[in-house]
């Protein structure tokens, strides 16, 4: 090739080209719904192009400047059009599914991603979104590290667990403390406690209400609540006070509490979900918990 | 005309109507009569087709009242209840007009037959007015009116029912409303009016039917029925009857 | 006597305003669409032929977002507020709601069942899923209505009081069905469901709308013709008998039609509440009670109201939407107290 700089050169003036024109066809006006997604399009250095998100993406805080276009399931397909936009990216949560169909026929894509609690899903996702913005390299490069940060997070709890069981962990999700949500299995709930090492005591699948027996019985080692209207102390002081059977348990007796933002639990995994897990994890295994340390 | 024969009537466990005839003349008024409980609303549910005879049958003018279409029916035969319970504001024209509904004559002609109709009633004046702010009195003319406007003008072949259309009015209104079913009588109509009060009964009725705990006690004019005897019987009152000084017609003097 | 107004004023100025409502919920909404492109898109829509270029996005958003929400606004209010004057003339209450016969409850209940059932059965195929969602509410609005006239029914007569009361039962009953339903589900499915019991008329479309404008075309020939049978039946039901209403079957057919009517306006836009109610009621305070008068006008008054909530929905959080029962309620509850404390106009 070397040989024939002038096809060598013909070829390095048509990639650039291509490129160009790629970038072009890429979508300039963004309509994001999904709070993880826009999380991810923000770290990807995508956020100048958003021209609205749904009323679960809130991070980062600058995202709220934005215009809202409502909650993701209940999207207005005269709204989005009225910020012309080029692509409408959400998860399959995104709906309903006639104002999609109105959006499409309008001329403009509307992408779907996962919001699976699994890691194939950010890969995927990750791919995805960086073909859109033209940022494939960013984005392996992401998926990369986002990959060796819960693999090296795996390795620091294996070794962990070898100097401490793994403790019963109880998730409650609330609204001003009152009639938590216990987090069971197939929830994005459950995935973080694993992650971070911990054992769901909860068997029940989704989110569910408990009796105040059923939590006393329940025991945990540690309790994680997410709260919807509080923020950390206040949260656990109305946790605390709205679900007195919780008093007895030996979370709260060692005080082995820890409160964890609730928009990490809707619309897929996002960029910060490693540190909450490495926090989460020194929680769980105190003993071991300069290895979590950032 | 309404006829009656060999009517029995059960409400659960009751036997309300024993043995009743009775025959409803054209041109003449039969008052109904009887202390409390003696059948008198069961009788006029009877012959107006609200309630189903256990034995016994209703004839309209020989047919069975049940085999009778719903509008051909209610072109002969009207209903006046005792009390209404209308909860909306309708003028009162309005209401008057609803007694029109079996007929197909028109909206001039109704027009006509609803004034008629109210000045029969002496309520006239009550013209334009929202039914709900009527007195209990007042409503009780208008749907006399109304009833009065289903069958105008009151000929041969008509048949009005009327369950103690006096109860609500004032010594005046009582007797204008009875002169005014009288009058319907005189064109030819049959009337059955129930009535608490004795001396009402007696001046405007041409016979009365005394019931006794469902059965018939008496079925005769004023004079034969409202004797001293059959009061203290019926009712367990003690009387005295004496002849009204102007009219001649019994009157009914409590002792 | 208060001055009524006269039949003819209130039908003009309500079908000028009819129109009013319709221009406005085409020429309005989030997309700022310069006034002539709507013009010469809407001409352009009925079959005229316009030579003006670039009018792809307003023939887009008038002809496939506009143009069949409007639709579904008018026939959803005119059936709800015409079933709402079936129902007060039935129960010979002006406070009467479709509601009472538990159409509402039974189509809350057959929605739940499509939305949760159909996450469980691994959820369904896009294209289906509202068919789905649409089908098992009206299905359910239709069999609660049903048992709960069985209900009522004695002896060949339909007792209207026990109606009434089978109809708040079925409706506390269906209170619980739902409630349990929602507890089963999980949190995506539980959000489908809270934002349906909510109404709203996003993601109208042709497909979805001509079911409905059939009963609504239905309802609306058939029950102004029982205008003055309704009138006497709110004398009494053995005064509207003996004034020769068969007034046996007048009632199934009210039933019949309250039930149809809210099953599909309910089925094609979820549950609006408070039109039944505030229209009829709006209407016999100007006109009187005739209903000869106060069914065509609540059928064009019904329509009005919704086109004018919608717009409020569509517009007040631009470019997100407010669930169209919450702006009927706001206008509806506040009216209603009013009503009560001025006494039953």
């Amino acid at each position: 090739m070397m040989r024939r700089p002038a096809a060598f050169l013909a070829l390095c003036a048509s990639l650039v080209l291509s490129t160009q024109a790629l970038a072009a066809e890429l979508p300039q006006r963004w309509v994001s719904a999904g709070g993880a997604l826009s999380e991810w399009i923000t770290a990807l250095g995508g956020e100048a192009r958003l021209v609205g998100v749904d009323t679960t993406s809130q991070h980062p805080a600058s995202l709220k400047s934005l215009p809202s276009v409502g909650y993701q399931r209940q999207l207005s397909a005269e709204g989005i059009l009225s910020l012309r936009p080029g692509v409408l990216v959400g998860t399959e949560e995104m709906g309903p599914p006639p104002v999609l169909a109105q959006i499409r026929k309008a001329g403009v894509r509307v992408e779907l991603f996962s919001s699976k609690a699994e890691l194939p899903a950010v890969d995927e996702n990750l791919r995805h979104l960086g073909k859109l913005l033209g940022a494939e390299q960013q984005a392996s490069t992401l998926a990369a590290d986002y990959r060796q940060r819960l693999d090296a997070l795996h390795v620091n709890v294996k070794l962990a667990q070898a100097g401490q069981q793994a403790p019963g962990v109880l998730l409650l999700v609330g609204h001003a403390g009152a009639k938590p949500l216990i987090a069971g299995q197939g929830t994005a709930g459950d995935w973080l406690l694993g992650q971070a090492g911990g054992r769901n005591l909860a068997a029940h699948q989704g989110y569910k209400n408990f009796s105040n027996e059923a939590l006393a019985a329940l025991d945990p080692d540690v309790i994680v609540f997410s709260d919807r209207a509080l923020a950390d102390e206040q949260a656990l002081q109305a946790l605390l006070k709205e679900n007195p059977a919780l008093a007895a348990s030996r979370a709260v007796r060692e005080k082995r509490l820890v409160s964890l933002d609730p928009t990490l639990l809707v619309g897929g995994l996002g960029p910060r979900l490693p540190a909450t897990l490495q926090s989460l994890a020194a929680t769980f295994y105190p003993l071991a918990q300069a290895s979590f340390a950032q | 005309m309404l006829q009656v024969e060999g009517l029995y009537l059960r409400r659960g466990s009751n036997e309300v109507l024993h043995d009743i005839h009775l025959q409803l003349p054209p041109g003449q008024v039969v008052g109904v009569l009887g202390p409390n409980g003696a059948g008198k609303s069961s009788l006029l549910s009877v012959l107006c087709g609200e309630l189903a005879p256990g034995r016994g049958r209703v004839t309209l003018q020989g047919r069975p009242l049940a085999d009778w279409a719903g509008q051909e029916r209610a072109r002969r035969l009207a209903v006046l209840p005792q009390v209404s319970s209308l909860s909306f504001s309708f003028r009162v024209e309005e209401v008057v007009g609803m007694g029109r509904m079996p007929h197909g004559t028109g909206q001039r002609r109704d027009a006509e037959i609803v004034e008629a109709a109210l000045q029969a009633a002496d309520a006239w004046h009550l013209v334009e007015r929202s039914y709900l702010a009527l007195s209990g009195g007042e409503r009780q003319r208008v749907h006399l009116a109304r009833v009065l406007a289903q069958l105008w003008p009151g000929e041969e072949g008509a048949t009005l029912l009327l369950d103690e259309p006096t109860s609500m009015l004032d010594p005046l209104h009582q007797h204008t409303t009875l002169e005014a079913v009288r009058r319907f009588a005189d064109c030819g109509a049959a009337v059955l009016v129930i009535l608490h009060d004795l001396n009402l009964a007696a001046r405007y009725c041409d016979r009365i039917l005394l019931l006794e705990q469902g059965r018939c006690h008496a079925f005769a004019t004023p004079d034969a029925v409202l004797t001293p005897a059959a009061l203290k019987a019926v009712y367990g009152i003690d009387v005295l009857v004496q002849a009204h000084p102007e009219r001649g017609h019994p009157l009914i003097i409590t002792r | 006597m208060k001055q009524r107004v006269q039949p003819r004023t209130l039908f003009i100025s309500l079908s000028l305003l009819c129109l009013l409502a319709i221009w406005l919920s085409l020429a309005l909404g989030p997309v700022s669409l310069p006034m002539f492109d709507t013009l010469c898109a809407g001409l352009r829509l009925l079959g005229l032929p316009v030579s003006e270029d670039g009018l792809q996005q307003a023939e887009m958003i008038l002809g496939q977002i506009r143009l069949p929400r409007t639709l579904l606004g008018l026939a959803v209010g005119a059936v709800l507020a015409l079933s709402g004057v079936a129902m007060q003339g039935l129960f010979r209450n002006p406070l009467a709601d479709p509601g009472l016969v538990g159409v509402a409850a039974g189509a809350a209940v057959g929605a739940a069942v499509a939305i949760v059932g159909g996450a469980w059965l691994g959820g369904m195929p896009d294209a289906f899923a509202p068919y789905l969602l649409s089908f098992c509410a009206f299905v359910g609005g239709l069999g609660v209505t049903a048992l709960v006239y069985r209900l009522g029914r004695r002896d060949g007569q339909t007792n209207v009081a026990t109606m009434l009361l089978a109809g708040v039962a079925m409706t506390a009953l269906g209170g619980a069905a739902v409630g349990l339903f929602s507890y089963l589900a999980d949190d995506a499915t539980l959000r489908t469901l809270t934002f349906w019991n909510l109404g709203s008329l996003n993601g109208a479309s042709y497909e979805r709308l001509w079911p409905l404008l059939l009963v609504a075309t239905g309802v609306a020939v058939w029950l102004p013709r029982r205008a003055k049978a309704l009138n006497a039946l709110l004398l009494g039901e053995s005064e509207a008998r003996h004034l020769g209403v068969d007034v046996e079957r007048l009632k199934r057919e009210l039933v019949f039609c309250t039930a149809l009517g809210v099953g599909a306006a309910v089925a094609a836009a979820g549950l609006i509440g408070f039109i039944g109610l505030v229209v009829p009621h709006l209407v016999r305070l100007l006109a009187g009670p005739d209903h000869r008068v106060v069914l065509p006008a609540s059928l064009l008054a019904g329509g009005v109201l919704m086109l004018f909530a919608d717009l409020a929905a569509r517009l007040l959080l631009a470019p997100a939407e407010l669930p169209i029962g919450i702006v009927t309620a706001f206008i509806g509850a506040p009216f209603f107290l009013f009503l009560l404390m001025r006494g039953r106009g």
